[in-house]
């Protein structure tokens, strides 16, 4: 092999601007295809409901939306919790706990809603509106678990870097859920 | 040449290089076919000769790979591949088990026959008996190049390129069921034809455009495993769901018309990730390789792979879309120059960057390569837009208008005649790019006198 | 981020959060200036969300992309739901 062109000193890059986001990239490129997801989903739900809105304000009506309130409230206190996890570091435990009991909090609301509406007949392919009530907030509620199963292995194995990676996903899913609660239940 | 094994790279090279001619041809034999529909008809019908066109595409693509694997492993790993006695007789298992492909679909044996005859799924139509030897390769590849890297350096271009080769091999064994219904067998067949060109494959088309931006263009291997990351990441985070872009129609639940629209919208992303890496690492670095012909058919495979898999396929990927578009014309178009941007060119991109080195010359026939370069991604892209208008015209008279769909066809005939000419080229380039890769002779381009990229 | 920081970014987001209850609760009938209402109180909540929890307020450049998708987002929201 006799080609070898001289070897260029590579780029030093020290002001690229990905290197400026706060926290780990991947989590960054991840935070951003969930909302590209979930904004995709809420547009088509407000473009789907264009062809009939009373049909879908029929059907909102049905959505319990303080329980929707509760959880939102749930949340964003969790989310709290878990960002106090990250900056405390000899009590990271005690706020770790406390942000996943309010996680499972979330999630037991959520599980009397759904068997709410399975009582009444309702499921996915009852209605658009319910179609897209159920992919966006089954979804949603997938990654809640994903967050309280992450939460769980840092519990066991602590490490600030992952902490920190695991407390960014899950103000991602509180941040979708801020977004998805008011256009699915309030918005008519 | 660094390490003597990377020679096992020539001979799967070759071997996907002597595939790649037949398939070009038996391309060509079919779109013939649609313009002279007699044509060969008692000797070998159009629904044999398109399988060898699209399973011999499919077996070439991968020896490719496998060539590639064993090309970069040893460089990035910095040791010797594990066995090179079990990657020539992988490559002996995976000739035969081609040889009796061609054999049994030609001659039509055992028809019927579950282990012996074909099943008629395509991509993997393949026999029983070939099903269970492909496996048996892969495994043998796989052990070997995993036992490679766990001993040697772990970069992040081998560690994804693992990924994707454990992947597309795992997701193979979807093949081995077959189901009666007809719609769960869709179902399973798209987990292995979606799940590789829109997961798996990607990874090792990302992984082999890292190593040779890294090789190429000399900028550091950090920036380089960043991008690689980030395509990766956005690859699997659209791709595994986007599968249900294939979910519309075959008796699926309604709501995959919404996961596959918005999932494989974002399959865009990967793409375009790619083609914006190799420009800018190619901007960036200030190497100036003198293998020409490699870099041009990296940009080119990241560009047409945009167009092909990113822009077409976008273009028929909504489900209110996709509705009219199904199965017409459009799906051909973009199958060609998704599949011809992002598998093929990549491919070639490799074969032109290690053949010099493997024969131990300078890149030589520099000129040959870039011309047959142009033939084919000109053919190709024209071939793309006349299948295009022709399956806007189907879409139309057949899906809108609501008329036979053998009426239709035959107001296409020039749109058909149209194809097999820009397929001549293709041909031809095919032909020129596999001469420039063998013929002996010795050219390198000095400054000025080359055509540029 | 301090502490004090972060538990005022959490009580802002209560105090949006019961922001959006209470108007629910005043306007259960809808209606253009209630949705409008409702997605700008939305926003904010992202908002506070991405500078504090997520820490993009040091990093001001990411912090103008994401609250023009915000911005994006919930303007075509607002069309949306206007045109049915
Ligand atoms: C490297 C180049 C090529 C690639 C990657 C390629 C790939 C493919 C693929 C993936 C299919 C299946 C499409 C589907 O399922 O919708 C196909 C079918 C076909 N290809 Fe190619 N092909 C190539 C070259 C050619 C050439 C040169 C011709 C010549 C005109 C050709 C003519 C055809 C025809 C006629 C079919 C059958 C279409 C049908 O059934 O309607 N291909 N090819
Ligand atoms: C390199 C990547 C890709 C390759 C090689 C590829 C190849 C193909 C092929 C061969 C088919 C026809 C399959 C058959 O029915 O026999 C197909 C179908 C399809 N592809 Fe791709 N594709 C790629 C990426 C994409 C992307 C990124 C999108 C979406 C953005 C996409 C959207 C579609 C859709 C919607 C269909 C179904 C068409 C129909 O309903 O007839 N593809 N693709
Ligand atoms: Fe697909």
């Amino acid at each position: 092999m006799n080609q070898s062109p001289a070897p260029v000193p590579a780029m030093a890059e020290q002001d690229h601007p990905l290197d400026s986001l706060p926290g780990d990239l991947m989590i960054w490129v991840l935070i951003v295809s969930e909302l590209l997801v979930f904004g995709a989903g809420l547009l088509a739900f407000l473009g789907v409901r264009i062809a009939d809105p009373v049909a879908f304000a029929q059907d909102q009506d049905s959505l319990n939306r303080v329980a929707g309130a509760v959880n939102t409230i749930v949340l964003i206190s969790s989310g709290y919790l878990a960002a106090r996890a990250v900056h405390s570091p000899n009590k990271m435990r005690l706020w770790l706990s406390g942000s996943m009991v309010l996680g499972l909090v979330f999630l037991v609301v959520k599980w009397f809603e759904y068997t709410a509406k399975a009582e009444l007949g309702i499921g996915i392919e009852t209605s658009q509106f319910f179609t897209f009530y159920y992919l966006l907030t089954g979804f949603h509620a997938m990654h809640v678990v994903a967050g309280l199963v992450i939460f769980a292995l840092i519990m066991r194995w602590p490490n600030p870097r992952n902490l920190e990676g695991a407390a960014m996903f899950w103000h991602m899913v509180d941040l979708v859920w801020v977004l998805l609660f008011p256009i699915i239940y309030l918005v008519r | 040449m660094k390490y003597q094994t990377q020679k096992i790279a020539y001979w799967y090279f070759l071997a996907a290089m002597i595939l790649f001619a037949v398939q070009v041809s038996g391309g060509l034999i079919a779109g013939w076919i649609y313009v002279q529909p007699n044509f060969l008809s008692e000797l070998m019908p159009f629904n044999i000769i398109r399988m060898l066109h699209t399973n011999s595409l499919v077996v070439w693509l991968l020896l490719g790979f496998f060539g590639a694997a064993y090309f970069l492993i040893p460089e990035e790993a910095e040791r010797e591949i594990h066995s090179p006695m079990i990657a020539y007789l992988q490559l002996i298992i995976l000739l035969v088990g081609t040889l009796g492909v061609v054999v049994t679909y030609v001659f039509n044996l055992f028809h019927g026959n579950w282990f012996l005859g074909m099943e008629g799924r395509e991509f993997i139509e393949q026999p029983v008996w070939v099903k269970v030897g492909i496996v048996v390769a892969a495994l043998m590849f796989l052990y070997n190049v995993t036992m490679t890297v766990l001993k040697g350096r772990k970069t992040a271009i081998t560690n994804v390129l693992l990924l994707g080769l454990w992947g597309l091999a795992l997701l193979f064994l979807f093949a081995f069921y077959n189901p009666e219904n007809l719609a769960l067998d869709k179902m399973f067949w798209w987990y292995i034809v979606h799940l590789w060109v829109e997961g798996t494959w990607e990874l090792v088309m990302a992984s082999i455009l890292a190593y040779l931006m890294l090789k190429m263009t000399g900028v550091d291997r950090e920036i380089i495993e960043k991008w690689l990351y980030i395509i990766v990441a956005t690859a699997l985070f659209s791709g595994i769901l986007g599968t249900g872009h294939h979910y519309y129609w075959i008796g699926t639940p309604g709501y995959w018309q919404w996961i596959g629209s918005i999932f494989s919208s974002l399959e865009v992303i990967p793409f375009f990730a790619m083609m914006a890496f190799s420009f800018v690492m190619v901007w960036k670095g200030k190497r100036d390789h003198p293998n020409k012909a490699a870099l041009l058919w990296a940009l080119g495979a990241s560009t047409v792979a945009f167009f092909g898999a990113g822009v077409w396929g976008f273009l028929h990927t909504l489900h209110g879309v996709n509705y009219y578009t199904h199965g017409t014309q459009i799906t051909a178009a973009h199958g060609h120059l998704a599949f011809f941007g992002a598998y093929v060119s990549m491919n070639l991109a490799i074969f032109s960057y290690a053949f010099p080195i493997l024969r131990g010359r300078d890149p030589y026939n520099q000129v040959l390569n870039m011309v047959s370069f142009w033939l084919m991604t000109g053919g190709m892209a024209f071939m793309t837009f006349v299948l295009t208008f022709a399956g806007t015209v189907q879409t139309h008279m057949q899906r809108v208008l609501g008329e036979n769909f053998m009426d239709v066809q035959e107001g296409l005939g020039l749109f058909y005649l149209m194809r097999w000419g820009s397929g001549a080229a293709v041909v031809i380039g095919a032909l020129l790019f596999i001469y420039a890769q063998l013929a002996p002779r010795r050219e390198v381009i000095s400054q000025g006198t080359g055509e540029e990229a | 981020m301090t502490q004090s920081a972060l538990t005022r970014a959490f009580l802002t987001l209560l105090a949006l959060s019961i922001g959006t209850t209470l108007l629910t609760e005043l306007r259960p009938q809808a209606g253009m200036g209630f949705v409008a209402l409702v997605l700008l109180l939305a926003g904010l909540k992202a908002r506070v969300i991405l500078m504090d929890y997520l820490g993009l307020r040091l990093a001001p450049m990411w912090q103008r992309g994401f609250n023009a998708f915000l911005v994006v987002f919930l303007l075509t929201g607002l069309g949306l739901y206007l045109a049915g």
